[in-house]
């Protein structure tokens, strides 16, 4: 009823705050209102800097951290914030396999932060880098700035999604999905700041490798016993074999990859 | 010595960027060279380019309005459109992105402030005839200055001097941003080099040129006072183009020249690339659409208005098959699988070939309109007049 009391009472008030709201300086935020208004979410936890160390020599090729990781983050169909490519070295019979997990590096120099026109993903200060999904409006500028391919448009959200860090769960105190759930024990995560955390003991004690250094993002994602001729398939040519994407199928039906023997 | 090795798994990343975005840079650019062609006449006092500058100059306007449609149609959350004015400002220094907010809105308004200028004089004229509305809306075209005495034909002048010296490195900025946008993203080998602003200005200038030997002919021919095309023009445009090609193929010879023998880890890829898109590359991007319109445009050819025109075409068509092979091209290498990605754009929906044509939908009804609000029919013609009575 227009005349309801109440009712008038609440638009007036709504329309006081939209006002305040739209002239205060949120409204026009160098950085986002999120960051703005000290949200903890977007803050993180200010003592602490995460990393991530993947220890290569434990890790099967189970795939678990990627399914816990789609489970967790209700991550789309076809879409993965984490995965682990695997490879086939040697000609039989002198076969083995190897395998890379990856995920976003949370880069302490990312470059999809300093190109995002809107503020939307930004470097929380105990280093996780994360998307608000609010504020993103799904230019892909970051998706492109990304060396690592570590991002995507979520099919549901329609906004640049990836790796948190698993920042809801590290808040309760528990640890990021995949590495509470790989079985090899591969994925150590933790503080870098605290000496006595398993990542800065294991960061002092093996000699570790990143992926791509010479981009200068300064991953945060360490690998221990990583065979640099596997990420050098990453960029190869196109005549290597992909088994699973011939199996399945294509990922993304605008940008299918070149059949095998074109180059 | 990789034969060893092979991939049983990893994952096809997604791509950003659609067909959209090279039609995007391609207005832009056209546009950037429709308007310094205009200032040749308005700002360095080319005598000879004074009866199409105030054309191109409106061409330079309604490119620039048409072009940003394609940037919202790329969009994933294009009703947040306002977040890109409202939040993210620290990162001004490093998302040549964000420089779009300032160019996309200063470089039209100051184009447009220019041809009002420009074309008050016809505006007071078309004021004093008109009536009830169409007097009103002149009035406002004029900007309130209904004058026509010496002095305030003497500032029009002046302020069309300034506007159009402001306007060249504005125009230059509005192209060059876009060449920052790719240039900037290190992830990307073919496009992280600084001379992608330069490639992207000297390819521009060629699309501009090429635009206009076909919307010419048309407008002069069809909805010009006279009906009769210019052909000396054409000529001298054509030769033009001859020489923004030089310009270009200097460019990329640099580029190419540079990155191939001296890339770092690029090198491979970039051999891979180019063998990968060799054809289109070589005999369609260089020789047909560069090529081609060069010797076009410095032999006898040129006084071929039929030859002309159809060089305008192709190498308007290069420039937009180049900005695809950089845009699209570069996102096809890979990072973090082996292989090269393949783009096949959608016919319908967000980010498609309709959807670009819609664009160009855009781009003609937008040149209809400021074609019959602005007299540039009646302005051309009278430089003409101007040539015959000086000849005489
Ligand atoms: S890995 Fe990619 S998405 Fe993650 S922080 Fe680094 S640049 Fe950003
Ligand atoms: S897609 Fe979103 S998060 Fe990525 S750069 Fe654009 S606005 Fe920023």
């Amino acid at each position: 009823m227009p005349n309801d009391p109440s009712r008038r009472r609440f638009l007036k008030q709504g329309g006081i705050a939209a006002l305040a709201g739209a002239t205060s300086a949120q409204a026009f935020s160098l950085k986002n209102p999120g960051r703005d208004a000290q949200d903890p979410r977007y803050i993180g936890d200010a003592k602490a800097h995460y990393a991530m160390v993947i220890d290569l020599r434990q890790c099967v090729g189970c795939q678990a951290c990627t399914a816990a990781c789609k489970v967790e983050n209700a991550v789309p169909k076809e879409q993965y914030r984490t995965f682990v490519s695997e490879f086939e070295i040697g000609t039989f019979p002198h076969v083995r396999k190897g395998y890379v997990p990856q995920l976003c590096n949370h880069c302490d120099n990312p470059s999809c932060v300093s190109v995002c026109p809107t503020g939307a993903t930004f470097k929380r200060k105990d280093g996780i880098v994360v998307v608000d999904s609010e504020i993103c409006w799904g230019c892909g500028y970051c998706l492109n700035a990304c060396p690592y391919d570590k991002r995507y448009f979520n099919a549901q959200t329609k906004v640049a999604d990836k790796c948190t860090f698993c920042a809801h769960r590290l808040q309760d105190g528990l640890l990021p999905s995949c590495v509470e759930t790989c079985v090899g024990g591969a994925r150590i995560f933790g503080d870098q700041n605290d000496p006595n955390s398993e990542v800065s003991k294991m960061l002092a004690t093996f000699p570790t490798s990143v992926l791509k250094p010479h981009q200068g993002n300064a991953p945060q994602v360490f690998y221990i016993s990583l065979d640099s001729r596997l990420e050098a398939v990453h960029e190869a040519t196109p005549m290597l074999d992909d088994v699973v994407r011939k199996e399945l199928g294509l990922l993304d039906k605008e940008w299918p990859k070149l059949p095998r023997g074109v180059s | 010595m990789m034969e060893w090795m092979s991939t049983i798994a990893a994952i096809s990343p997604m791509r950003a960027w659609g067909i959209d975005v090279p039609n995007y840079f391609w207005f832009t650019g056209s546009s950037a060279a429709a308007f310094i062609i205009s200032s040749f006449a308005h700002v360095f006092g080319f005598k000879q380019f004074k009866p199409i500058a105030g054309f191109s100059l409106l061409l330079a306007f309604v490119l620039l309005v048409a072009a940003p449609f394609n940037l919202i149609d790329d969009l994933k959350q294009p009703g947040r459109l306002v977040n890109f004015f409202l939040y993210g400002w620290e990162n001004f220094g490093t998302s040549p992105m964000k420089w779009g907010v300032l160019l996309l809105i200063a470089y039209p308004v100051l184009i447009l402030v220019e041809a009002l200028i420009l074309y008050r004089p016809y505006f007071i004229k078309r004021m004093e005839e008109g009536r009830g509305f169409s007097r009103t809306f002149y009035r406002w075209l004029t900007l309130g200055r209904a004058s026509l005495d010496a002095q305030s034909l003497e500032k029009d002048h002046r302020l069309g001097f300034t506007l159009g010296a402001v306007g060249i490195p504005l125009a230059l900025c509005v192209h060059g941003y876009t060449g920052y946008i790719l240039g900037a993203v290190h992830a990307n080998t073919l496009w992280h080099t600084p001379l992608m602003p330069v490639l992207f200005l000297a390819s521009a200038m060629v699309s501009g040129t090429g635009l206009l030997l076909v919307l010419l002919p048309i407008f002069q021919r069809f909805f010009s006072l006279s009906q009769a095309i210019d052909r000396s023009m054409m000529a001298t445009l054509a030769k033009l183009l001859a020489w923004f090609i030089v310009i270009d193929l200097v460019v990329r010879a640099l580029w190419l020249s540079f990155a191939m023998p001296f890339g770092m880890q690029s090198r491979e890829l970039l051999y891979q690339f180019f063998s990968l898109h060799f054809n289109m590359v070589v005999y369609v991007e260089y020789g047909l659409c560069l090529i081609l319109p060069m010797i076009v445009g410095f032999s006898k050819l040129r006084h071929n208005l039929g030859i002309v025109i159809a060089t305008g075409v192709i190498s308007a068509v290069g420039v937009w098959l180049f900005r695809w092979n950089t845009v699209i091209g570069g996102q096809e290498i890979p990072r973090s699988m082996p292989g090269f990605t393949q783009y096949i754009p959608e016919i319908f929906g967000q980010n498609s070939i309709v959807s670009v044509a819609s664009n160009w939908g855009i781009f003609i009804a937008l040149l209809a309109l400021v074609a019959v609000i602005f007299p540039w029919d009646e302005e051309m013609e009278t430089h003409y007049q101007g040539v015959n009575n000086g000849s005489k």
